[in-house]
């Protein structure tokens, strides 16, 4: 076990949430416009597949791509700057709480419309084939992909043309309730399981705890050393349970900030969401099982979440005092080969 | 006359047609954005249990399910939700419900109806914010209706769903909430007729959806002025109400074109064409088309609204027109 690494995971996942908070704040102060997503009860699957993940390696996100920038490397400030829409954010201020992507973080774009990212992971797995990089194409998405038809042509492809690209399907759907019934949630299989339509086309499958980040850590680095090897893609379903803030159009922290000391002091756990702090929630539990498994102390839990939270305090300010982009900025870029 | 806003009439269009015509069905998705506590939204969902269907995210398919339904009568209205979203069902809709009449030489039609809401609508992003309007316009075959307030969205809905081709009907997140006066009473609005929303002498400004809106506030700022702006509501672009623009600028001698596609081969390009083909000799001055500016759409609100037609773009065209 490395102590270290784990400790790291856990470090990133601490900083995911508190990003995730500050995020939740600058919308309640109405400082950024539009629809948004909190990746908040996911931080264990994106810290460790990130962690997995080399320079030379690609990764494609989603709407819910903010964990991901995070995990993948991604300066919380320019990060916090891009969802403020300022100079200073990842995209210039152009792309917004949709489409944080960083070229030198190893995360090219974002694609906000559903199973968009996933033939473009694809994509960098065919490049890296081509180009022999050693490189990987990640693809992180939603079980709601598997309702649009390029999600199947991409998993056929992939295999198909042997590319090496992991698919990460990070399903939060288990236990919620479905759209037809009155729920907010995507995901309308008739029933069976997203894993089955991988498993039909001959693709290596696995399923893992989405919320264990030691499982997903253990899974995922091991299934990249193969894809590096054999240069044949995998398809790994994360099952993670949806945070209960998700269960509205737009997220609401119906667990209140987050408190570490919940991890050790169960008194101060109680009310409507008691299951998903004692149980759920990855944070708390991945802080217990590092306690518990003598990885680390509440020192070091505490520590972490002080130098995180002071991190993103930074961070925060610093996104608040960058400019907004000038008007005339809304020309540059069009074509490559312009200014 | 009832008061309601845009969202409620077109809900109750569906209802009606709903009640009248046991083979319109209904895909559900959001349902044009109307919220709960809804007459007639409660109506649909008891009384049309058995024709509605909720979706998944497969827009594509759907589309085309709704196209083959179509084939055979069944008359599906299927919101869409963000027009963006409909890139995904392009084939379906611009081949497969637009081809079908002409290349069955006449023997099938396809009166199925996609719903979607398009433009600028804060903080959209660039994924979330299409107009594609004048891309459909673009492919033969396909209806294409644009209200821009609570009664025209009511009587063009009911004439989208009897139709017996298929219509795309592009409607707008913000006129969703905005209340109006809607007609008692069962009636149709037909295609290819444009309503004069204001009468004036000075100058004429061709618009469809929010963009009239935006002209009718244009207009008022403009009579301060002691401008007078006639203000033509398309209404439908596929048919296209050639006569109504061509008298109003008969009138004015003037023309301001107004649309949220980008410049190039747009609405208001077209427009433009058409009169220039049709009426050179109607204009004073070269006309002017307002449009999104011709880039993507940034997520920061205040670049949105930078880049879009809005209220001045409008009184300053008009004023340099008129001037």
């Amino acid at each position: 076990m490395d102590k270290l690494r784990l400790l790291d995971i856990f470090r990133q996942m601490m900083l995911i949430r508190r990003f995730e908070e500050a995020v939740y704040d600058f919308h309640e102060q109405k400082l950024f416009g539009g629809h948004y997503h909190l990746y908040i009860g996911q931080e264990a699957t994106g810290a460790a597949v990130m962690a997995s993940l080399r320079s030379e390696d690609r990764v494609f996100s989603t709407h819910r791509n903010h964990g991901h920038a995070i995990a993948r490397g991604v300066d919380p400030k320019n990060a916090l700057a891009e969802i403020l829409n300022r100079v200073d954010g990842t995209n210039g201020g152009r792309g917004g709480t949709f489409h944080l992507a960083s070229a030198d973080a190893g995360m090219p774009h974002t694609s906000a419309l559903v199973g968009g990212a996933v033939p473009l992971a694809a994509g960098a797995g065919f490049a890296a084939k081509l180009q022999k990089s050693g490189g990987i194409g990640v693809s992180m998405f939603g079980d709601g992909c598997f309702e649009e038809g390029v999600v199947f042509e991409t998993l056929n492809l992939a295999l198909l043309w042997k590319l090496p690209v992991i698919f990460v399907c990070e399903n939060n759907t288990p236990g919620a309730i479905l759209k037809s019934q009155g729920g907010n949630n995507t995901s309308n299989l008739p029933e069976g399981r997203v894993i089955q339509i991988p498993q039909a086309l001959g693709m290596e499958c696995h399923e893992v705890d989405g919320g264990d980040a030691v499982a997903v850590d253990e899974l995922f680095a091991d299934c990249a050393t193969r894809v590096r090897a054999t240069g044949h893609p995998v398809f790994i379903e994360a099952l993670t349970e949806r945070w209960p803030g998700n269960y509205f159009s737009f997220p609401s922290m119906v667990t209140g900030l987050t408190q570490v000391s919940m991890a050790w002091d169960g008194s101060a756990i109680s009310g409507e969401h008691e299951d998903w702090f004692k149980t759920h929630g990855p944070v708390l539990r991945f802080a217990r099982d590092l306690i518990v498994n003598g990885v680390g102390t509440f020192g070091d839990i505490v520590g972490i979440d002080v130098d995180v939270t002071e991190t993103i305090t930074s961070a925060k300010e610093f996104a608040l005092s960058s400019p907004l982009p000038e008007t005339d900025s809304v020309y540059s870029h069009l074509l490559a080969g312009e200014s | 006359m009832a008061v309601m806003t845009h969202a409620e009439a077109l809900v109750e269009a569906i209802r009606e047609c709903m009640d009248e015509d046991p083979n319109v069905a209904l895909v559900w998705g959001s349902l044009m954005g109307v919220g709960g506590n809804n007459e007639h939204v409660e109506h649909i969902k008891e009384d049309f249990a058995d024709r509605i269907f909720h979706p998944p995210i497969s827009e594509a398919a759907i589309a085309a399910i709704a196209t083959g339904a179509a084939m055979d009568g069944v008359r599906t209205i299927f919101p869409m939700g963000t027009a963006s979203f409909m890139f995904r069902a392009w084939d379906q809709i611009i081949h497969e419900a637009g081809e079908a009449h002409y290349m069955s030489n006449g023997a099938v039609s396809v009166p199925a109806v996609f719903h979607v809401v398009h433009g600028l609508r804060g903080g959209g992003s660039v994924q979330h914010s299409q107009s594609p309007q004048s891309m459909l316009w673009n492919a033969p075959g396909i209806e294409i209706a644009m209200p821009s307030c609570p009664a025209d969205a009511k009587g063009l809905m009911r004439t989208a769903i009897k139709s017996n081709n298929p219509t795309v009907f592009i409607d707008y997140q913000k006129l969703n909430k905005r209340s109006g006066e809607v007609p008692d009473g069962t009636y149709d609005i037909p295609f290819g007729v444009a309503d004069i929303k204001r009468q004036g002498a000075d100058i004429t400004i061709v618009a469809a959806s929010l963009q009239v809106v935006h002209s009718l506030e244009a207009a008022e700022v403009l009579s301060g002025e002691g401008i007078e702006a006639e203000i033509v509501d398309l209404r439908s672009l596929v048919p296209l109400d050639e006569e109504a623009i061509l008298s109003s600028v008969g009138k004015t001698g003037r023309l301001v074109v107004v649309d949220e596609a980008p410049p190039r081969c747009s609405v208001a390009s077209e427009v433009i064409a058409t009169v220039a083909e049709k009426g050179m000799d109607l204009l004073k001055v070269p006309p002017v088309r307002v449009n999104r500016l011709p880039v993507h759409v940034p997520a920061n609100v205040a670049l949105e609204d930078f880049i879009g037609p809005n209220t001045d773009r409008i009184v300053e065209a008009a004023k340099q027109l008129c001037s």
